[in-house]
């Protein structure tokens, strides 16, 4: 095998940030390469440097043997580099062939858009690459699986032999993720293409790779062959110490019913039906996990339950007490507090500072205020030091803009105000998405620790493997309604995964 | 001394103010080019619109006055904008509460002016708190857009006020006008509009800055403002206090026009009460970015240049040439902030430049 692609002595800088300093690298061809490292570890902007986005500071790139010297995706795209980015580019009211050939579209009489040509300019491709899907089929309508596999063809289309995936499997289902797999195998071993992924899940790495690249803080820690490495050490080369994955005890037992849903039908944002009659209880001491694919009714279920969207009808009671209908000021009067699914539009006040974030909530508490309204800043930030220190934040302190931090010390902000109202339920969306694997650890013995001293808790999470790491119980939603109920030591992924898509026992009934 | 220095940097934006500074010069050099094709000389026509202000104590009296009743209508946008609501009503708040207040004066003939004074103020500001409670409930109840709604009803505040000012509530024999000479605030410096009613706005301004500022009611109105949905979602009863933000707004507006009647004009007058009197706060409020005490402080500058265009007016300078003079230089100071980000981002790339070749050159002293 030959070198397809050479990094040497790469260093990219940002205002205030060396994001790569110093990398070389060199990926062979026809290998499948795996990048991983925490979150701001450098990996997105070297494979945009890669990619034409990015221009480096310093060092050279080789593709293929040749010196770059134009940095832009148009040009990379002519080397034959194609990327598939975590949030796809596809234009939703388009069908399948029409956003693959987009920007490089059959012509009509030199003018006119041909369709037919496009239709069957895909079905060639599909055809070649065995990426079975219907080019006329619109965009919207087809699964998030399918859309990525477009996203794929789109590279291929424009003639891409070098493949670059952003995390590719933070959308998929266990079984779209297997079937993604087996098409970058397949590409790599009859058309000799190269492809680099970059992932946060380590089994995944396992999985596909050939080689492996560590990054952590902007450097290359290693480059290990995938058979030489284990998953523990893999996280320890990405964190810089020791992971303690497997270290979340479970104690004690459940209590009394805290959270108590009946019946439920909630609307989403155009009107539709999002939950059709979920029914569930969570108590005390216990995890129930929600095992869902984005988009069946899990966002709307919380927030129903939480105040910030009406149900149209059924109950939801916390703690006993009946919270259908109240605001969310209300229900968290009750004993709840709620990590949102979206920590940027709801979970915090972006311009203003992390103390002041920190403080939502408690504002009114006594020792914040004098007389009764005077807000005693000096107490305020006392306060929030402490939560800033107990919950590990990092940044450049409590006078930070929020806005401005990395999405992981964000989500330490949201968690720690949420978790320091010490109530008896928790709702928690989505606690880890777009964060390290360290603060992940850090987030995961945080739950277990509300577990254990007898908190309520409703999870839902788009990582499979999180939902069953810290459930007690797991459910399935498959477009609103609940298709199984299972103890999470009870079942594998595997099968959770077919009740989520609608296909398991349960969903016959 | 050195603490001094430091509040002062910790506390006072200098970068802002130093882009204030530069905006006003850059449409100053604008005006000249203008002022010099008309035919005049910008340094005299200069000379007058700073001199001019102060050349007297009238002048400088009526200066006051106009940067009174800029601040407080640009602290009542800000009061609005705070929680995310725009209210471009004021002129219409402003002008009703002028209008009743001048009408209950009116009726309270031989009272005395403590009693009736405050009866005035009252009057104002519940007419301009309800007129704003309006637009204010449709806002957040049915998510009627207040832009629309508070731009309306300006029309109906001063057809309203034109009707009652020349026909019913008349009480002089001009064409229009309920008079209130009877009660007015003392005068405070002769010759001047400048009366008592500044002791007034003073108060309700420092009164503004603080609730805005330094308690939880001015905190929870900033969370309510940054981001709505957060707020509701943290259990703050955001629908109240958006209303209630836009009927103190409204209050503020009201009050303003009570003040121009019993300080200023002594009369109920509608063209002489407010001249889109409040539109020009909320430009102030606009270029201040909705922050309090830098919407002071442009209320006077604001002031000092309407002052001056009256002084350049002496010298020959027509008021359609003030007014292009005027457009630039709010131009020039909207203008003001996306420079700064410019000028800020450049100053970044170059410390990062400086700090990458310190680097290499550190590297190259290791090896």
């Amino acid at each position: 095998m030959t070198d397809e692609i050479r990094f040497e002595h790469i260093s990219m800088e940002f205002p205030g940030v060396l994001a790569n300093d110093d990398i070389s690298l060199s990926i062979r061809n026809g290998e499948v390469f795996a990048l991983v490292g925490e979150n701001g570890a450098g990996k997105s902007t070297l494979m945009n440097i890669l990619y034409g986005i990015n221009t480096p500071t310093a060092g050279s790139l080789y593709v293929r043997g040749e010196k770059v010297t134009e940095f832009s995706p148009k040009a990379a795209i002519d080397r034959g580099i194609g990327m598939v980015h975590q949030h796809f580019m596809l234009v939703p009211s388009f069908t399948v062939a029409q956003n693959i050939v987009l920007g490089r579209e059959p012509k009509a009489a030199n003018v006119l858009f041909d369709n037919k040509k496009a239709e069957q300019l895909t079905r060639e491709l599909v055809a070649e690459y065995g990426l079975e899907v219907d080019p006329s089929a619109e965009v919207r309508d087809i699964s998030v699986g399918l859309q990525q596999r477009v996203e794929i063809l789109k590279t291929l289309y424009r003639g891409a032999d070098i493949l670059i995936l952003d995390e590719p499997t933070a959308v998929l289902t266990p079984q779209e993720t297997d079937e993604l797999f087996e098409v970058i195998r397949r590409i790599v071993r009859e058309k000799q293409m190269t492809v680099i992924i970059i992932t946060h899940k380590l089994y995944e790495v396992m999985a596909i790779s050939d080689r492996v690249g560590v990054m952590r803080q902007g450097r290359l820690i290693g480059v290990k062959n995938t058979c030489d490495v284990t998953e523990r050490e893999l996280a320890s080369m990405m964190v810089g110490r020791p992971v303690l994955f497997d270290q979340l005890e479970k104690t004690g037992e459940p209590g009394d019913v805290a959270i108590e849903v009946d019946d439920l039908y909630v609307s989403d944002n155009r009107g539709l039906p999002a939950v059709r009659g979920v029914s569930l209880s969570v108590k005390q001491g216990e995890v129930l996990g929600i095992a869902a694919i984005e988009g069946n009714g899990q966002s709307e279920l919380l927030e129903a339950i939480t105040g910030m969207r009406k149900a149209n009808r059924g109950t939801v009671k916390i703690c006993g007490r009946d919270a259908t209908g109240k605001t969310p000021g209300e229900i968290r009067a009750m004993g709840l507090s709620h990590v949102p699914e979206d920590r940027l539009s709801t979970g915090v006040d972006r311009a203003a500072s992390v103390a002041d974030n920190l403080l939502t909530g408690r504002h009114k508490e006594k020792r914040f205020n004098l007389f009764g309204f005077h807000q005693r800043r000096s107490s305020v930030e006392r306060y929030a030091e402490e939560l800033y220190e107990k919950f590990d934040i990092r940044g450049a302190g409590i006078r930070t803009e929020v806005g401005s931090m990395s999405g992981g010390n964000m989500q330490k902000v949201v968690v720690a105000r949420e978790f320091s109202f010490d109530t008896p339920v928790l709702i928690i969306s989505q606690p880890t998405r777009g964060v390290d694997v360290g603060a992940m650890e850090f987030f995961h013995t945080r739950i277990i620790e509300k577990r254990n001293a007898g908190a309520a808790i409703l999870l839902s999470s788009a990582d499979l493997d999180e939902v069953f790491r810290l459930s007690d119980r797991i459910i399935t939603l498959y477009e609103g309604r609940i298709t199984g109920e299972f103890r999470a030591d009870a079942i594998t992924k595997e099968q959770i995964g077919l009740y989520m898509t609608g296909t398991g026992e349960g969903a016959k009934a | 001394m050195k603490n001094v220095l430091a509040w002062i940097r910790r506390h006072v934006n200098l970068g802002y103010i130093a882009a204030v500074a530069v905006s006003i010069a850059a449409a100053l050099l604008i005006d000249a080019v203008i002022l010099l094709a008309a035919g005049h000389n910008p340094v005299a026509a200069y000379r007058e619109l700073i001199v001019y202000p102060f050349s007297t104590a009238a002048h400088f009296g009526n200066m006051l006055e106009y940067a009174m009743v800029l601040c407080l209508c640009g602290l009542a946008c800000v009061v609005g904008s705070r929680v995310g609501i725009f209210n471009v009503g004021g002129e219409g708040q402003l002008l009703l509460g002028g209008l009743v207040a001048a009408f209950v004066g009116s009726r309270m003939s031989g009272m005395s002016l403590w009693i009736v004074i405050p009866c005035a103020a009252l009057a104002a500001m519940a007419t301009g708190g309800l007129y704003a409670f309006i637009p204010g409930v449709l806002k957040v109840k049915l998510k009627v857009n207040e832009v629309i709604t508070t731009i309306m009803l300006n029309s109906v505040a001063a057809f309203v006020c034109s009707f009652f000012a020349t026909s019913v509530w008349k009480n002089t024999r001009f064409n229009e006008g309920i008079d209130v000479s009877e009660f007015r605030f003392a005068t405070l410096i002769p010759g001047s509009k400048l009366s008592t009613a500044i002791i007034g706005s003073a108060l309700i301004t420092f009164f503004v800055w603080y609730i805005l500022q330094k308690t939880s009611k001015g905190y929870e109105m900033r969370l309510i403002g940054d981001n709505p949905r957060f707020a509701r979602f943290a259990g703050l009863k955001t629908d109240r206090i958006v209303i209630a933000a836009m009927v103190v707004s409204g209050m503020m507006c009201g009050l303003c026009g009570m003040f121009r009647v019993y300080g200023a004009e002594k009369a109920f007058i509608s063209t002489r009460v407010s001249n889109e009197y409040y539109f020009e706060g909320l430009m102030v409020a606009m270029i201040a970015q909705y922050q309090p005490i830098p919407t002071i402080v442009i209320s006077i500058i604001f002031a000092i240049l309407k002052s001056g265009a009256m002084g350049m007016q002496s010298v020959g300078v027509t008021i359609q040439i003030y007014w292009v003079m005027q457009a630039t230089v709010i131009f020039c100071m909207a203008a003001q902030s996306g420079v700064m980000t410019a000028i800020r981002k450049a100053g970044e790339r170059r410390a990062a430049q400086r700090d990458v070749a310190a680097r290499k050159e550190g590297g190259a002293a290791h090896e």
